[in-house]
């Protein structure tokens, strides 16, 4: 029967993307295990940071800084989507992706035409975009080309960004998103991301950085941490005001990188999973073809043996 | 560690440098001197809590084992309970520089356009980069 055939093909084919996504799972996995060690290995420098601010914060009364300006409106939005590079990674970036959109679409859509007076002249930001205006800066190629599809505006496209970021490049564009939000071209900055809370649950999420918040607010081991240990008198050098308004844009900096570092981490979790799914879906597959097969062979075998008898019958 | 006794016989403290990428060093110092933005401070046990800025510079570890010297990218330190934590977004050991491609960076920083201040201030601080490795180095 040519029907066996055909299964026999396609069983075949099924085991061989069997063994390819069993692969990119294991690769998924080992580059899952070290993005979760890199993730881990920045803590204690973000932790610390945290707490130096704290501590700062309480040593200078009233804190004022260029990063912490609230603007009066809301007019000049940025959104910062992380997405990835490279698909098979399950709902990844369809559950960014949709997060992302949904804060867009919270807030009015930006207008080409404004964007471009704006830049020139921020004062003329009351005519233009008076209902205010989010710019879209797409990191990884998935997400540009879903935006692209549907018509969503993109105002850049950062796909040169590594699977494992690297702080140097992150921090350029930290540091260019600060520039500008200084200067008063922006007026907040958000970042769109799948945030890393164990490698059982990663959360699509929205999460401003500029304006920074006033309260930084520590995570709780951290107030324990603190609780147990007495008020130190530290000797400021140099005096507090001045180490904070460094500190504060280290902090916008590592704040991005972290996004960065879960994205990273989020996105092959996501992956061995789809990976792991498509795999045993793939072995379901062969036991299904494998029985076919052999129910084929079986009738087969049978109409034989029926002709054979049928024949031997007849001559009887 | 944390034991703030300054009679005790341990002459060494906990010293820490972190970047946002890594751990870069975790080990005990008898000494340790660091690049302050107004110059150099030594440290040793028992030392008053500090909060400290840090400049571009050289940082020098004496632990049991010997000198370790370290390039640094500004940063912060912080001083408290015989702990040391310098964090810094860039850190990296003597032997991880290599001299040839710190003084590539140089020729390249020295020929950065400075046209406004902004880029002027962009220009002279990868210069003082390059340079500070290349005394660190030295």
């Amino acid at each position: 029967m040519a029907n066996r055939r055909d299964l026999v093909k396609r069983r075949k084919a099924a085991r061989n993307i069997r063994k390819i996504t069993r692969t990119m799972q294991l690769i998924a996995t080992a580059r899952f295990q070290a993005a979760f060690k890199a993730a881990v290995a920045g803590r204690p420098y973000t932790d610390k940071l945290a707490e130096l601010v704290e501590k700062l914060a309480r040593a200078t009364e009233d804190l004022d800084h260029p990063l912490m300006r609230v603007p009066s409106e809301n007019e000049r939005r940025v959104l910062l989507v992380l997405s990835s590079n490279r698909g098979l990674c399950g709902g990844y970036n369809a559950n960014v992706l949709r997060t992302a959109l949904r804060h867009l679409e919270g807030s009015p859509l930006e207008q080409e035409s404004g964007d471009k007076i704006l830049q020139e002249d921020g004062s003329s930001s009351l005519l233009t975009g008076s209902k205010g205006e989010t710019e879209v800066h797409m990191v990884g190629r998935k997400g540009a080309s879903y935006f692209r599809f549907l018509g969503q505006a993109i105002e850049r496209e950062i796909s040169e960004i590594s699977d494992s970021p690297r702080f140097e490049e992150v921090d350029a564009l930290a540091n260019e998103f600060m520039n500008r939000f200084v200067a008063g071209d922006i007026d907040s900055v958000s970042i769109a991301y799948m945030k890393f809370l164990s490698a059982g649950k990663q959360e699509a999420t929205v999460e401003q950085v500029l304006p920074l918040q006033r309260s930084v607010s520590p995570t709780p081991h951290h107030s324990e941490a603190r609780g147990k240990q007495r008020e130190i008198e530290y000797e400021f050098s140099p005096e507090p005001a001045k180490i904070l308004a460094e500190l504060l844009p280290a902090t916008v900096r590592v704040r991005f990188f972290q996004a960065f570092r879960d994205a990273a981490v989020s996105e092959q979790i996501a992956r061995m999973v789809a990976m792991k799914a498509a795999t045993d879906a793939a072995g379901d597959m062969i036991k299904y073809l494998t029985q076919k097969y052999n129910r084929a062979r079986q009738t087969q075998i049978t109409m034989e043996l029926l002709d054979i008898v049928g024949g031997a019958n007849a001559l009887a | 560690m944390a034991d703030s006794n300054l009679f005790s016989d341990a002459k060494t403290f906990s010293c820490s440098v972190v970047t946002p990428e890594k751990i870069v060093l975790e080990c005990a110092a008898r000494f340790v001197a660091l690049p302050a933005h107004d110059g150099e401070i030594g440290l040793l046990r028992g030392r008053a809590p500090l909060v400290c800025k840090l400049a571009i510079g050289k940082l020098r570890v004496q632990t049991e084992a010997g000198m370790e010297i370290f390039y640094v990218d500004g940063g912060f330190a912080e001083m408290a309970d015989n702990e040391l934590t310098v964090l810094t977004e860039d850190a990296r050991r003597a032997e991880e520089i290599d001299r040839g491609e710190v003084e590539e960076l140089l020729e390249k920083a020295r020929a950065r356009a400075a046209g406004d201040p902004a880029a002027r201030l962009e220009r002279e601080k990868a210069i003082e980069r390059a340079r500070m490795q290349l005394r660190v180095l030295a």
